[in-house]
């Protein structure tokens, strides 16, 4: 049985995109491990508060890939607004559902840090409010998205709202250096000093930083990959209406 | 044998909150990756069925006409 060539194209692609996928979530399952075995083996317990500094190794990772998160929306919602390409609302609609992810994260990992040691769960700072907002406004960006009259104005009202949102990220990341309190200041980024991290903290906390953007990539691309074939099932389902309404009209 | 005191107290190791965080994070992560992995596979079952209704519906109006 021959098969004509662009058939054949597509099949290879076929098999080969799975497999890409799989070797990528294989390389970021190991780095997770590796992680993980790097916070409790590697990395020194800090003198001042004990074990439960480790939760910063994935509290502090989580908050920064929340914010690639929302910069990926902000970016793909531009040139969704520009260029009217699906393929761009899709990336920022998955962006803003694993920045969500990512965000409650980072909120649940730092009131469980809070605890222990500010000795409460939650704290009216700058820094804490200011990410409470961010929170906020990615699931406010879910719900106008799920309440849109349609699939067009939802790119566009979820377009708007991820360029708006993202000041919030900013807000969120200057905020101690603008109304310092109780939250430490960051550890990197332009208002880190060089000195604020032992160094085998900073190689733990790097790699850490690793293993999470290739965990980030991985959740995004798997929930664009679920974004395209929801659009296919909608436009066979639209086919099969329309066919059967055509044969219906032609009894 | 002399020893040299470097802290006056130890830091508390307060791993039940360590193991907690660790713990909520872990299963959010499985929890949302099981959910996209099992939608991904009800949609392309559905595909299937809507692909092989199209085909159906189109071979019975060729061969009414």
């Amino acid at each position: 049985m021959s098969v004509a060539p662009g058939q054949q194209d597509q099949r290879s692609k076929a098999v080969l995109r799975p497999n890409i996928k799989e070797i990528f979530l294989l390389v970021t399952g190991i780095l997770m491990l590796v992680n993980i075995y790097m916070i409790f083996m590697v990395a020194p317990t800090d003198a001042n508060l004990g074990n439960v500094q480790r939760v910063f190794y994935f509290h502090f990772p989580m908050a920064i890939m929340s914010f690639l998160a929302f910069f990926t929306v902000f970016v793909a919602g531009a040139l969704y607004l520009v260029r009217r390409e699906s393929r761009w609302d899709n990336l920022s609609y998955a962006a803003a559902e694993v920045g969500v992810i990512f965000i409650t994260l980072t909120l649940l990992t730092g009131v469980i840090w809070a605890k222990p040691v500010w000795g409460a769960w939650w704290l009216w700072t700058p820094r804490l409010t200011t990410t409470l907002i961010l929170w906020l406004i990615y699931v406010a960006y879910m719900m106008i998205r799920a309440y849109a009259p349609n699939q067009s104005k939802a790119a566009v009202y979820g377009s708007v709202m991820g360029l708006i949102g993202f000041i919030d990220v900013l807000i969120v990341y200057f905020s101690v250096e603008w109304w310092p309190g109780i939250h430490p200041a960051p550890v990197v980024g332009p208002l880190a000093e060089s000195d604020s991290l032992e160094s085998t903290m900073r190689g733990v906390l790097g790699f850490s930083f690793l293993s999470f953007i290739f965990l980030l990539v991985y959740l995004v691309w798997e929930r664009v990959s679920l974004r395209s074939t929801e659009d296919n099932v909608k436009s066979l389902r639209f086919s099969l209406r329309r066919s059967r309404a055509g044969a219906a009209a032609g009894e | 044998m002399l020893f040299i005191l470097l802290q006056t107290q130890v830091p508390p190791s307060n791993l039940p909150y360590l193991v907690a965080a660790f713990a909520v994070s872990w299963a959010v992560f499985f929890i949302y990756a099981f959910f996209v992995a099992r939608r991904q596979r009800e949609l392309q079952a559905e595909i299937r069925e809507l692909q092989q209704a199209l085909a159906e519906r189109d071979s019975a109006q060729d061969s009414g006409d």
